[in-house]
């Protein structure tokens, strides 16, 4: 057993951790943030997204021993239950989900993506629009949908709206 | 699928990771970005017993050392696009690059991972052997230098012995005028190719004076064509009848056939991506000329 202290959406816990145990079930499991979806658990899908120190990663390929003094943030740190998020309500209002288990993992994919580009002033191509998200795969919308939201979100992060 | 058990050992320097993974030998495996060892481990396709982060480590350098550019083994796959030294020098390997993997991955990812894990269509272990990259190898007891055309032995097989890791590779630089370009087809944007085909050109500013040509999905591990310099050598860049180059350079060659590519599918991706490359090659020779 290893002792990890770990930070997720604020909340930090000492714990003490089998080192094959992967930060997706350590969320789930410890912290009970089931926003994290895991799909293949071999990084083909992208489902498992969070963000380690502000960056997306895929948590079914990390081990939750590496993430001591990490801090993470998982979908649940976006908008809240009522998924508030900017990003969250251009999926609603554009239907970029339908069962919704990929959800999660595009949303903390694009939402750095959106700010990114919001920084820049510019609107990608669609081209590359699915290429940023290329590593997460969805099985409802056909992606023309999530392609359509987050060109909303980066079209209203530009207008100066807020995210939340 | 879960990982069996393991051992975690976090290094914080290289010295440590050497005594750690000479320590376990062959029950150990470095762990860098985890992008190919975390899978085959939740696949149950790798066991080790113990784990060496060497994340730690201070072996992310890309630099200019004499004749030759170091790139460190922890260099992440998503910094070459802002390393000017590579598209200046290595023109195929900054496209090549291009087409590892997917944004979360290349974030992740390093160089020593993809060249270690040796994956048959990686783009890496093409790009050294096509740019003649000597692998440096490190373990306790010292270092030693491997040229890229003996450093992959087949699919997820290299010369690399219990206790040796990777810290970086050596690209030598180019003598005169050079030119490159990097081709691959793969189903998805993203997903590892059915072929790649890498090509690098040495030129006068009017005709072609040697070239390299690599493949990737032909074999078990990158493939050189052997005929490439004594049929390009010569041959104007503005019309370096490239089409005939490739066709002439892949007849002997009996590409891999399995469910995901037959053989004669791949002949054919064979033939028209290195066409493509060479293509684009003399064209960026021209425009630099
Ligand atoms: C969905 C998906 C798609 C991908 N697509 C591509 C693709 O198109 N092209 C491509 O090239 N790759 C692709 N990859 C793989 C990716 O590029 C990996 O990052 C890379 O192959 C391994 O690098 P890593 O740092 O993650 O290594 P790790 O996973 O940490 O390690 C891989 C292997 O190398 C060993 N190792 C690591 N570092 C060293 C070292 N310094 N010295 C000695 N041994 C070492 C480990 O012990 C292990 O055996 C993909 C991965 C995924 C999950």
């Amino acid at each position: 057993m290893s002792k990890t202290t770990i930070t997720a959406n604020g909340q930090t816990k000492n714990l003490s951790l089998e080192p094959r145990r992967l930060l997706a079930d350590v969320l789930r499991e410890d912290f009970r943030l089931s926003g994290v979806h895991i799909g293949c658990a071999h990084g083909a899908c992208g489902a498992c997204t969070v963000h380690v120190d502000g960056v997306p990663r895929l948590s079914c390929l990390t081990f939750a021993v590496q993430c001591d003094g990490a801090e993470i943030n998982t979908v649940e740190s976006l908008g809240g239950d009522d998924a508030h998020h900017l990003l969250q309500r251009a999926f609603r209002e554009e239907h970029g989900l339908q069962c919704g288990y990929c959800t999660p993992g595009f949303l903390m994919t694009m939402a750095p993506y959106v700010e990114e580009m919001a920084a820049q002033d510019r609107m990608p191509e669609d081209a590359e629009i699915r290429h940023a998200m290329s590593g997460n795969i969805c099985r409802c919308t056909g992606y023309q949908s999530i392609v359509a939201a987050v060109r909303l979100a980066i079209t209203q992060r530009r207008n100066g709206e807020s995210t939340q | 699928m879960r990982p069996a058990p393991f051992s975690y050992h976090k290094a914080e320097r290289l010295d440590q990771a050497l005594a750690l993974l000479a320590e376990f030998g062959e029950d150990a495996r470095p762990i860098a970005g985890g992008q190919s060892l975390v899978p085959m481990m939740n696949l149950r396709l790798a066991r080790p017993s113990h784990l060496v982060d060497i994340n730690a480590l201070d072996l992310d350098t890309i630099e200019l050392r004499s004749d030759h550019l170091h790139i460190g083994a922890l260099v992440r796959h998503e910094r070459y696009a802002r390393e000017s030294l590579i598209a200046q020098h290595f023109p195929a390997f900054a496209e090549g690059v291009e087409w590892i993997g997917h944004p979360t991955i290349r974030r992740r990812g390093t160089l020593g991972g993809s060249i270690s894990h040796a994956d048959p269509t990686a783009e890496l272990p093409a790009l050294c052997v096509l740019l003649g990259a000597e692998i440096i190898a490190q373990s306790a007891e010292g270092s030693r230098r491997i040229p890229a055309a003996e450093f992959f032995i087949s699919a997820y097989v290299t010369s690399l012995e219990a206790g040796e890791m990777v810290t970086g590779i050596d690209l030598p630089l180019p003598k005169g005028k050079s030119s490159g370009a990097f081709e691959e087809f793969a189903e998805r944007s993203g997903d590892f190719a059915i072929i790649s085909a890498g090509v690098t050109l040495e030129h006068d500013g009017r005709a072609i004076t040697d070239a390299r040509v690599v493949w990737s999905g032909v074999d078990l591990a990158p493939v050189m064509a052997e005929r490439a310099g004594d049929l390009l050598r010569g041959k104007p860049l503005s019309a370096p009848e490239a089409e005939a180059a490739a066709q002439a350079m892949s007849a002997g060659i009996t590409p891999l056939d399995d469910p995901m590519a037959s053989a004669e599918f791949r002949h054919s991706l064979i033939v028209e991506l290195t066409q493509r490359a060479l293509t684009r090659a003399c064209e960026k020779a021209m425009q630099a000329s």
